[in-house]
């Protein structure tokens, strides 16, 4: 599906895993499946060798906080007791075999679910050499739910959609640049030096995000024609938080543009 | 014991009430990246930044596109993208509902056109980004005309851009220095 | 290098060093004013390694090896020493192993330390540890050629998969018990087999005699990842998910030893907000790990009420990060988000809930006649054994010895802050969960602490000299223990060699002296005292060593007896 290109490998030698194919009833018994099991699914986990930050939100996904019980998910000991199989972890060459055992131990029809992203491509450790890649290498996945790791809610919100009680909300994004598309500047009447140099500070005072904000929001004033003077225009904006690490960080960007302003 | 009991008649109920009502989330989640297609210039910032090759630049020499693409699969939801992104064309959102059934709904596209080089034709950058320079040499204090006499040099590739200089320094006398050493 | 301007902590360690084995130190490196690498002879080094550990109070924090052909034509392998008696300092013995022989002597015999590293030197580089006792595979899979050493920097591309020798696991489990035992082959006919690891416990009746474990079904590949793919800098986001639990303790000891190989001093500011970060990371692992013991030992609603909690540092977490678990705060030089004042009032407003809340949990959970009961006594660490294999973390703390990375080798936060470390002198499981409650309430003291003496100034130094080939140890104490790392950075800006020993590494090794003399029903709570890095096995194989025979048990019916003492599964 659109990968860059396949990579030829100094030395060869590169082999493949085999997806285990499903028969034709199979896939048709599973539309009956999600009728039938709508209110009691039960959930195994097999763990293809991930970091466990998945399985600890599997685990949480449990408690009485996010309390996927009410929705009929219960975590099962055994493969052979299970509608769903949950695979997390990028498949490990060690865990290949028990993943694949897991899977033929659990009855047909079942729904297979891909947790994290480990489960849904390998991950960040998708191209590695002791990693298959993802579950949908070695077994047939039905859902994908994407998270580094996925939060509790996340979890509910997939399982709940495996079950077919919520719909899904992600759609494929495809856009072609249009005619007389351009980026636009941002803070135009500020000189452009300036600007960057103040995002830089702030970016090192407060993070990006928070870094960004501030700087926007300095920014803003800066580029506004005002009859008022800066100090005071400042002044009003800290004024509304009255919190000394913004009055440091403001102070610190204030300094850089009476410098920049005065050596023009 | 009683304790234990006093302790759970207390917290009463804990459980949210998500998906029945909207999750409470902590301002700045990192949730789903958000990437504005209008105001990217293609410049692969953040395709170079992000640690798990979730996002992905191709060139199309013969279309003369570029495109770029997200792979919800493998994002690791670091931000870094954000983080180098000049026009702040990608951000983090607070999405966090993102199961799919088919895996082909977790690939997000945009396609970008290159611009050909005015000397040899060829594409070397996206159209874009060259614009985005322009207007940024016109923040600098630039005057719109010095901006335009520039124009040609900006829509030259490097290569041919080397080449052109090259015709300047013919002029150089390059046995100079070989004179003075046999003079010696 | 103007950090080494310093004074020298350890120096005289070197200096007796050199007294003691007169011509064998070749080099001395000094990395930071607590860090030093000496190069010695080969042959000694079973001896120095020896010396610095009984004689000098050392312990040994991790070994690996490096390729090294490249910078001077050999590998060179190094022990690195955490100097915990009297001057605390970390000490590198490193050796130059001929690249064409690839043999090295090997020092398990005198430290039985060494054990673990020295099998996975062989796994990944093939060299030969002459006189290890142990021969089998450590770290890559049974399915993995034989001859094929990932790590080399010459013998393949990180992405080679070679095609799977066997589909069979072949490892060999061992046992020290006298007597005839029984070995049962792991074959297809496995009707369940999901662990990250599989344990076998060889038993005499109800008693266990003796254990072994295959680990390391998690090993992705991630060392040779860093010096491949990412740039030395994506590597903190990497070093993030070597472990769900404790990311964030590799993440900063990742960023450190890079820090520390480059000299960049990071922002007082900075290194404050990662020693909070560390210790709100620390809150949710012990809750984790108390709510487990409460689970072990069949007190399920003292389990869902820990769980109930838990969730509280979890929201700190995303609050004060953007996500629940895996930060992703750490860069090259510093931090990339601000504590400030909305975070701050919030942070504090949770931590009064926390401290509230599990003060009265812990007191019920302390009165339950179970928990005494059942954990008094019950996996005993010996110090001996503890001395002998240099476990980390509460594992280690509940015998005796008072170790604690915050206090030895203070760092980030912790230098201006006196630790207090808990020890207790039981070895046994309910002196592991006592000192993790009592490590609970000093990190909330810590976090509160740190928010009224934040400093300020930047999060972040930038425009730091890189210098190829430079090395040095980053270390932290994660939640389990001593968590450290190596760098050295290549010329490519990727690194050259990474090692990142997580603190579970440590104290798998002592784990079965702890299981020796108990029931199987207390296997279960044993394992998760030391708090293992992973939901541990799914499947346990009992072989009675007297009547010579073996049962196979899902895990879940051996929790099940732990917590019910009923209808043994041996029966």
């Amino acid at each position: 599906m659109n990968e860059p290109s396949k990579i030829i490998l100094p030395g060869g030698n590169n082999a493949v895993t085999q997806q285990i194919k499903q028969s034709e009833e199979v896939q048709k018994l599973k539309g009956t499946l999600l009728k039938d099991i709508q209110r009691s699914a039960y959930v195994y986990r097999v763990d293809c060798g991930g970091c466990n930050g998945c399985e600890i939100e599997i685990f949480a996904a449990i408690t009485p906080l996010f309390d996927a019980e009410r929705f009929g998910i219960k975590v099962v000991a055994s493969p052979r007791h299970a509608d769903i199989l949950l695979f997390t972890g990028a498949v490990t060459r060690a865990m290949r075999m028990p993943a694949i055992r897991s899977y033929e131990a659990a009855p047909d029809p079942k729904i297979c679910v891909s947790y994290g992203a480990c489960g849904c491509s390998g991950g960040i450790f998708h191209d590695l050499y002791c990693v298959w890649g993802g579950s949908d290498k070695i077994v047939p996945i039905d859902v994908y739910i994407p998270g580094c790791p996925p939060t509790p809610a996340a979890t509910i919100y997939g399982f709940a959609m495996a079950l077919g009680l919520l719909g899904q909300k992600l759609k494929a994004g495809n856009h072609v640049q249009g005619e007389s598309e351009r980026a636009t500047m941002r803070h135009p009447g500020v000189p452009a030096e300036l600007r960057v140099l103040i995002e830089r500070e702030a970016r090192r005072m407060a993070g990006y995000r928070r870094g960004g904000d501030i700087a926007d929001d300095f920014l803003g004033v800066l580029g506004t024609k005002s009859t008022e003077s800066l100090e005071a225009r400042i002044q009003e904006y800290l004024g509304k938080g009255d919190d000394p690490r913004l009055t440091e960080i403001v102070t610190n960007l204030c300094e850089i543009s009476t410098r920049a302003i005065a050596a023009n | 014991m009683f304790k234990l009991f006093k302790t759970i008649l207390k917290t009463g109920e804990a459980t949210l009430k998500y998906p029945f009502a909207p999750m409470p989330i902590s301002p700045g989640f990192r949730g789903k990246p958000e990437h504005t297609p209008e105001q990217c210039i293609a410049c692969a910032a953040c395709a170079i930044a992000c640690p798990a090759n979730a996002l992905t630049m191709s060139n199309d020499t013969e279309a003369g596109t570029r495109t770029w693409q997200l792979f919800l699969g493998r994002c690791i939801f670091c931000g870094r993208c954000e983080e180098v992104c000049p026009t702040k064309a990608i951000v983090l959102s607070e999405e966090f509902e993102l199961a799919v059934g088919n895996k082909s709904d977790l690939y997000h596209k945009a396609t970008f056109k290159l611009a050909n080089c005015t000397c040899c034709e060829k594409p070397f950058a996206p159209q874009k980004e060259i614009e985005y320079t322009v207007d940024l040499l016109k923040q600098t204090g630039m005057s719109a005309a010095a901006v335009e006499a520039k124009r040609n040099l900006l829509q030259t590739c490097p290569d041919c851009k080397r080449k052109q200089s090259l015709q300047v320094t013919d002029k150089v006398e390059l046995t100079r220095f070989m004179k003075k050493g046999s003079e010696a | 290098m103007s950090a080494i301007a310093e004074t020298k902590v350890g120096q005289h360690y070197i200096d007796a060093l050199r007294q003691r084995f007169p011509f064998t130190v070749l080099k001395e490196e000094w990395q930071t004013n607590e860090q030093v690498t000496v190069t010695i002879k080969l042959g000694d080094l079973p001896n120095v390694v020896e010396w610095l550990y009984y004689n000098q109070g050392g312990w040994i924090s991790v070994l690996f090896a490096n390729d090294e052909r490249s910078i001077h034509g050999n590998f060179a392998v190094y022990y690195v020493l955490s100097m915990e008696a009297g001057v605390k300092c970390y000490v590198v013995v490193r050796a130059e192993v001929d690249a064409r022989t690839g043999e090295f002597p090997s020092v398990t015999p005198k430290v039985d330390a060494c054990v673990w590293g020295e099998r996975e030197i062989r796994d990944m580089y093939g060299l030969k540890p002459v006189g290890l006792p142990d021969e089998r595979r450590l770290v890559l899979p049974d399915d993995w050629p034989e001859t094929l050493h990932p790590l080399r920097k010459d013998t393949m591309d990180y992405r080679v998969r070679p095609e799977p020798t066997s589909n069979v696991e072949n490892y060999k489990f061992v046992n020290d018990a006298s007597g005839e035992t029984r070995e049962i082959p792991l074959g297809p006919l496995h009707i369940t087999s999901d662990e990250p690891g599989h344990f076998r416990l060889f038993v005499d009746g109800e008693d266990i005699v003796d254990a072994d474990y295959r680990m390391f079904y998690v090993h992705r590949g991630m060392e040779k990842l860093a010096e491949t793919r990412m740039g030395y800098d994506e590597v903190t986001f990497l070093a993030d998910r070597v472990c769900g639990i404790c990311g964030f303790a590799h993440s900063v000891a990742y960023a450190t030893s890079v820090e520390n190989a480059l000299g960049i001093v990071v922002p007082p500011r900075a290194q404050v907000i990662r020693s909070i970060m560390l210790e709100v990371e620390r809150l949710h692992s012990h809750l984790l790990n108390l709510g487990l013991a409460c689970h072990f030992v069949g007190f399920d609603t003292g389990f869902m009420q820990f769980f109930r909690i838990r969730e509280k540092a979890m929201t700190l977490a995303e609050m004060l990060t953007g996500a629940r678990k895996t930060y992703g705060v750490n860069l090259i030089g510093g931090i990339r988000r601000d504590i400030q004042k909305a975070e701050r009032l919030a942070t504090q407003k949770l931590l009064g809930e926390l401290k509230k809340e599990v003060t009265e949990l812990v007191d019920m959970l302390l009165e339950t006649p179970n928990l005494t009961q059942r954990t008094s006594g019950i996996g005993r660490l010996d110090p001996e054994v503890a001395r002998n294999f240099s476990p980390v973390g509460p594992n280690i703390r509940a015998s005796g010895f008072a170790r604690d990375t915050r206090s030895d080798h203070p760092f980030c936060g912790y230098k201006n802050y006196s630790m207090p470390v808990r020890t207790k002198n039981t070895c046994d499981v309910l002196g592991r969960v006592l000192i993790r409650a009592e490590e609970f309430f000093d990190s909330i003291d810590f976090i509160m602490y740190s928010l009224d003496n934040m400093p300020n100034g930047p999060l972040l130094a930038e425009g730091h000299v890189y210098k190829p080939y430079s090395f040095a140890l980053g270390f932290v104490e994660a939640p389990r223990g001593e968590d450290i790392h190596w760098s050295m950075l290549g010329d490519n800006q990727k690194l050259y060699r990474w090692r990142a020993r997580a603190s579970t590494y440590a104290n798998w090794p002592p784990l079965r002296y702890m299981l020796r003399g108990n029931t199987i029903s207390d296997a279960p709570l044993i394992v998760a005292s030391i708090d293992p890095c992973y939901s541990c096995t799914d499947r346990v194989t009992m072989i009675d060593v007297r009547k010579g025979k073996s049962t196979t048990v899902p895990y879940s019916e051996i929790e099940r007896y732990g917590r019910e003492r009923k209808n043994s599964p041996l029966k």
